[in-house]
């Protein structure tokens, strides 16, 4: 029996805006105010670090990627350096997990709608539960995921699949911490354009499916949070 | 007092680091506030309470990596008299020191469980039964504590066995996996703290606290008919309070020492003798008490106990007395006439399915009561050893909170000092008081001639508003009818 | 509930007449089942009657006495004893526009024909989109002495076919208009009679010919507070016994007859459970893999947060129905044992 989710598509929206309205959302979803909600968008050139990530990660100095258009924000996720930016879609589902959460299984289920997405446009990926959470293209990865919980039971952050992204944008970090493991994106692997548009109604159904939701548009009050720039 | 643990975020996540304390010791905290950040290799996250109140103690430093389910630091609930390790009851009478419970009153239960209560139903049914010897009634000496327990074999209570075998599990998982539902939920008996679906649910949906709610189902069960009492009735009741008057702690100020006077001596009343006066008198001006003796032959009990005290110690390595068998004997009485094993609360008398016994126990620092929970389950050498770890624990002042509470009929046994019979004074909320006198050889008439046996004279207390002679009466000569016809022999295995 | 329960025929080859209600205008279930079996024949030409005995001898529980002589040894065929080809019979017949209506002398022969009902009959329409209106019936269950060979409640087997539409009646008007809407119905059937029940339970019996029960709905027996016993077959009788005995200790039990065993009726059996917030599944069939371990798994899954206690099975264990009495006895469900159940369920 399909849970009732809220769908958020606002489209390309500076990091801290997203940041700041998806943890206001995670406060709400903790209260039992609003339901399980999805947000999927793209951000501006930005590399955000978590809790593990080392200095010596960040190989550009922030003056430079500056000077390239991108921003440096250190968050509350785990995990090392990533990268966001135009041509990725980034998800961020805020669901309740319930008092007795199982955070694995939810990295399971986030890594088995994107390797679906990836399925649906011809492009083969796996986990790599040996190496890290993510989806795996053989040894590069198409798509990084790193989560946090609100209290132990709301989910934050989410995953950035790679579509067309430019993927030099990589080699200002040592991303996820992992230096011999490249990236990839589904352009990259079709040879063709695929952008985020062409896949976000994939990634809907996919993530509809395994955490059986059945989406329907956000209140407009709620969307603008992330339209707003400084979002209240 | 309730135990944090590292929490298990995921089924393959085994251990969690803590990133930081976001509260410290002597910081109150708020139900479902942050405590502490941890970081497993799958995810991070903070941490919330389960419940509202103070913290105690922060056992493990930030930065440490620890294994899932390590105590973490633990909490005092809000309104406990936090005091030490002997944290008193949450919300009703709080009864000062929680570990001088006397002839007087126990804090009926209303104390939030611990966090060890927190655990598995069938293992709430049996606490901790590592046998040693016996308590203060059992013998006239205390015997020194030398036994090395035995590994405690107790029986669970009697949990529903369909012949055609249940399809589901006796006892759902009520467990830690919601610690903030069971933590509220007093461990009143031995299955007191399992919430049916249908409980938790109706409980979530109507804004009902479940401590509050006596459990009249099986083992102290909340079942639906008692929710669902309180949701026709309007909503939450009061809290269900002992009964008894709460004694207050005490007074603000010290009284002046006096001096002595000539011939005199001033002996400063101790906190757990200023608690147990205050119960006894609680007790006396709360019930209506009446008294009622029967004589019993037990001469047959007394030959046995001779034949076979030597295989029980080698077989079980305690010692076999008469207390167990008493125990048991009123047991099947107390199922047999539920109003004696019940309390008053407010306009209704509430039957208790199960019993749990308390057990007075003289040592010490005067008088206390543990309390054998889920006697009614036990055979004869259950009770023997339960009473024997209650007893060796109570005399070097390890027992917990939860071990002194939730008392439904209480036994005191003055016989080993001399007494033959004996007026004691009922353990509040109960509704009687068995005293178990001095065996004596009389000469007693048999198909009219003289012959002498074994005698023991058992009285109790009881209270007037619930019961009346009759059934008091009734009850007493049960008792006397099982001591003096039951084959013993049988339970206790020799 | 206007039954009675009566004197048992003898077992299998009984003298009653068919036809013959009682004075009191009354229908025994073995009545009520062949007056369900005339009037459809008489209303449609293509139903026709075939089985071991069914003709000349009138039915070896004389289910079809007079029926011959009424409409002919083509619509009511002697058969030799072999199952496989009644059933085969069966379906080809349909194929051809015939409604036909097997009989199986007892129900445990049906196995006989295991392939062709599984196989064939179950999935016809599934692989050729012709559909198959048989009716497949027979006595089944226990409760007679009559041991392993004729006291089988083969429903779970053909239940698990999938494509067959199951029906286990307990009272003679449930028969009556359930036999009808099967015959009536294009999917093939099963329309199994309980022989304890044959002669046992008389009642009101309404002589509308077009009154149809409807296939795949369950009937609450007897309403109550504390406990659901979700049953069907002669258990429903069982039961209602039971609950009195249970209502004189202030235990109301409310029953529900399943009277369809495939499809279930979920609404009914989780409105029951609402209602008191007990389960007891009752069945006659083995317990592991019968019918009650599908109805346990619908409430567990589907009713769990109406739940007091566990949802509770009371069914017999998996050995060959006993011959001798006593171990037949032990063997079934008793009254007793449905109220120790009860009783343990309602203080859980």
């Amino acid at each position: 029996m399909p849970l009732p989710a809220w769908l958020i598509r606002p489209g390309t929206v500076p990091y801290d805006v997203a940041n700041a309205a998806m943890h206001r959302l995670a406060e709400r979803r903790l209260a039992d105010e609003i339901p399980d909600t999805v947000i999927l968008l793209e951000h501006p050139p930005v590399f955000t670090a978590g809790r593990r990530a080392k200095v010596d990660e960040l190989l550009w100095s922030p003056d430079e990627v500056e000077a390239r258009g991108g921003l440096v924000r250190m968050i509350d996720r785990g995990g090392s350096f990533t990268f966001h930016g135009p041509g990725q879609l980034v998800g961020y589902p805020i669901l309740g997990l319930g008092s007795r959460p199982d955070a694995v299984d939810y990295l399971r289920r986030l890594e088995e709608a994107v390797i679906g997405i990836c399925a649906d446009v011809g492009v083969a990926s796996d986990r790599r539960a040996d190496v890290q959470t993510g989806v795996w293209v053989g040894d590069d990865k198409i798509c990084a995921i790193g989560v946090r919980l609100m209290r132990a039971r709301v989910t934050l952050h989410g995953f950035a699949l790679n579509c067309e992204t430019d993927l030099s944008w990589f080699r200002g970090i040592v991303a996820c911490g992992l230096p011999d493991r490249g990236q990839t994106s589904i352009s990259a692997q079709l040879g063709r354009r695929v952008d985020v548009s062409d896949v976000l109604p994939l990634a809907e159904r996919h993530l509809a499916e395994v955490f059986d939701l059945s989406f329907e548009p956000a209140p407009d009050e709620i969307v603008t949070a992330f339209q707003v720039a400084d979002a209240v | 007092m309730t135990s944090i643990q590292m929490p298990q975020l995921g089924e393959t996540i085994v251990e969690g680091t803590i990133l930081k304390w976001l509260k410290r010791e002597g910081d109150a905290v708020a139900r479902d506030e942050p405590l502490f950040e941890i970081s497993t290799d799958k995810v991070d996250t903070e941490v919330p309470s389960p419940v509202a109140g103070t913290v105690t103690k922060i056992l493990v430093d930030e930065g440490a990596t620890v294994p899932v389910g390590t105590a973490l630091m633990e909490i005092s609930e809000a309104g406990a008299a936090a005091s030490g390790d002997a944290a008193a009851s949450g919300d009703a009478a709080a009864s000062g020191d929680a570990a001088a419970s006397g002839d007087g009153a126990t804090s009926s239960g209303d104390a939030a469980a611990s966090g060890d209560a927190a655990s598995s139903p069938a293992s709430g049914a049996a606490p901790t039964t590592e046998p040693t010897p016996e308590p203060s009634g059992g013998a006239a000496s205390s015997e020194g504590s030398s036994a090395a327990p035995p590994p405690a074999a107790v029986t669970p209570p009697a949990a529903p066995a369909v012949p055609a075998a249940p399809a589901a599990p006796v006892a759902p998982a009520a467990a830690a996996s919601v610690p903030a539902a069971v933590a509220t939920v007093p461990d009143r008996g031995p299955r007191s703290q399992i919430l049916s679906p249908l409980v938790r649910r109706l409980a979530k949906e109507h804004d009902l606290d479940l401590a509050q709610i006596a459990g009249t189902g099986s083992g102290g069960r909340i079942t639906k008919a008692d929710v669902m009492a309180v949701i026709s009735s309007g909503g939450q009741v009061a809290p269900a309070t002992a009964g008894a008057t709460a004694p207050v702690t005490a007074p603000a100020q010290p009284m002046p020492a006096p001096s002595a006077g000539i011939g005199e001596e001033i002996v400063p009343v101790s906190h757990i003798r200023r608690a147990i006066a205050e119960h006894m008198l609680a007790s006396t001006q709360t019930s209506a008490r009446a008294w009622t003796m029967v004589e019993v032959n037990v001469d047959h009990l007394v030959k046995l106990r001779e034949r076979i005290k030597a295989t029980f110690q080698e077989r079980y390595g305690l010692k076999i007395t008469y207390l167990p068998m008493v125990v048991r004997a009123t047991v099947d009485a107390l199922l047999e006439y539920p109003d004696v094993n019940a309390r008053l609360d407010g306009d209704n008398i509430v039957r208790h399915r199960f019993v749990n016994m308390g057990i007075a126990v003289s040592y010490d620092a005067g008088l206390i009561v543990p309390v054998i929970k889920g006697a009614d389950g036990m055979n004869t050498i259950g009770v023997a050893r339960a009473i024997a770890d209650l007893a060796a624990r109570a005399r070097s002042h390890q027992l917990r909170p939860d071990e002194v509470q939730g008392a439904t009929f209480t036994i005191t046994n003055p016989g080993p000092y001399g007494s033959v019979a004996s007026v004691p004074i009922i353990n509040q909320p109960n509704v009687g008081i068995l005293s178990f006198d001095a065996i004596v050889k009389r000469p007693v008439v048999i198909d009219d001639a003289i012959a002498i046996r074994s005698m023991v004279n058992i009285s109790m207390s009881w209270d007037h508003r619930v019961i009346d002679g009759e059934a008091a009466t009734r009850f007493l000569a049960r008792v006397k009818e099982n001591l003096e016809t039951w084959d013993f022999a049988e339970d206790l295995g020799v | 509930m206007a039954t009675q329960q009566v004197e048992a025929g003898a077992a299998g080859h009984g003298a009653e007449p068919r036809g013959k209600r009682g004075e009191d205008g009354q229908a025994t279930y073995l009545i009520a089942i062949a007056e369900a079996l005339w009037e459809e024949m008489e209303r449609d030409d293509r139903v026709f009657m075939l089985g071991e005995d069914i003709g000349v001898y009138g039915g070896a529980f004389k289910v079809t006495e007079g029926f011959i002589d009424r409409f002919g040894p083509e619509r009511v065929m002697d058969t030799p004893i072999a199952e496989e080809t009644i059933v085969g019979m069966s379906v080809g017949a349909a194929m051809e526009g015939l409604r036909p209506v097997a009989e199986f002398q007892y129900a445990d022969f049906m196995s006989s024909g295991f392939d062709e009902i599984t196989t064939v009959l179950s999935r016809y329409h599934y692989r050729a989109g012709v559909p198959l209106p048989v009716v497949l019936r027979g006595p089944s269950g226990g409760g007679v002495r009559a041991s392993s060979f004729h006291s089988i409640n083969p429903e779970p087997w053909y239940a698990y076919a999938g494509g067959i539409k199951i029906m286990c009646p307990a009272f003679p008007s449930d028969a009556k208009g359930l036999l009808k809407s099967a015959i009536r119905d294009d999917n093939p059937s099963l329309f199994l009679e309980h022989k304890w029940i044959y002669r046992r339970i008389k009642e009101e019996v309404s002589e509308d010919p077009e009154l149809l029960v409807p296939i795949g709905s369950a009937d609450v027996k007897r309403e109550g507070s504390d406990v659901s016993i979700i049953t069907y077959g002669a258990m429903v009788h069982k039961a209602l016994e039971a609950a009195d005995a249970l209502a004189q200790r202030g235990i109301s039990a409310e029953i529900v007859d399943l009277r369809t065993v495939y499809p279930l009726d979920e609404e009914t059996i989780l409105r029951s459970i609402e209602k008191t917030s007990r389960a007891l599944v009752l069945y006659e069939s083995y317990r592991f893999l019968g019918i009650g371990t599908e109805v346990a798994a619908v409430i567990a899954e589907k009713a769990f947060e109406h739940l007091d206690a566990p949802v509770v099975r009371l069914a017999p264990p998996n050995v060959p129905v006993p011959f001798s009495p006593p171990l037949e006895d032990a063997f079934l469900p008793q009254i007793a044992d449905i109220e120790a159940a009860v009783d343990r369920l309602a203080g859980w």
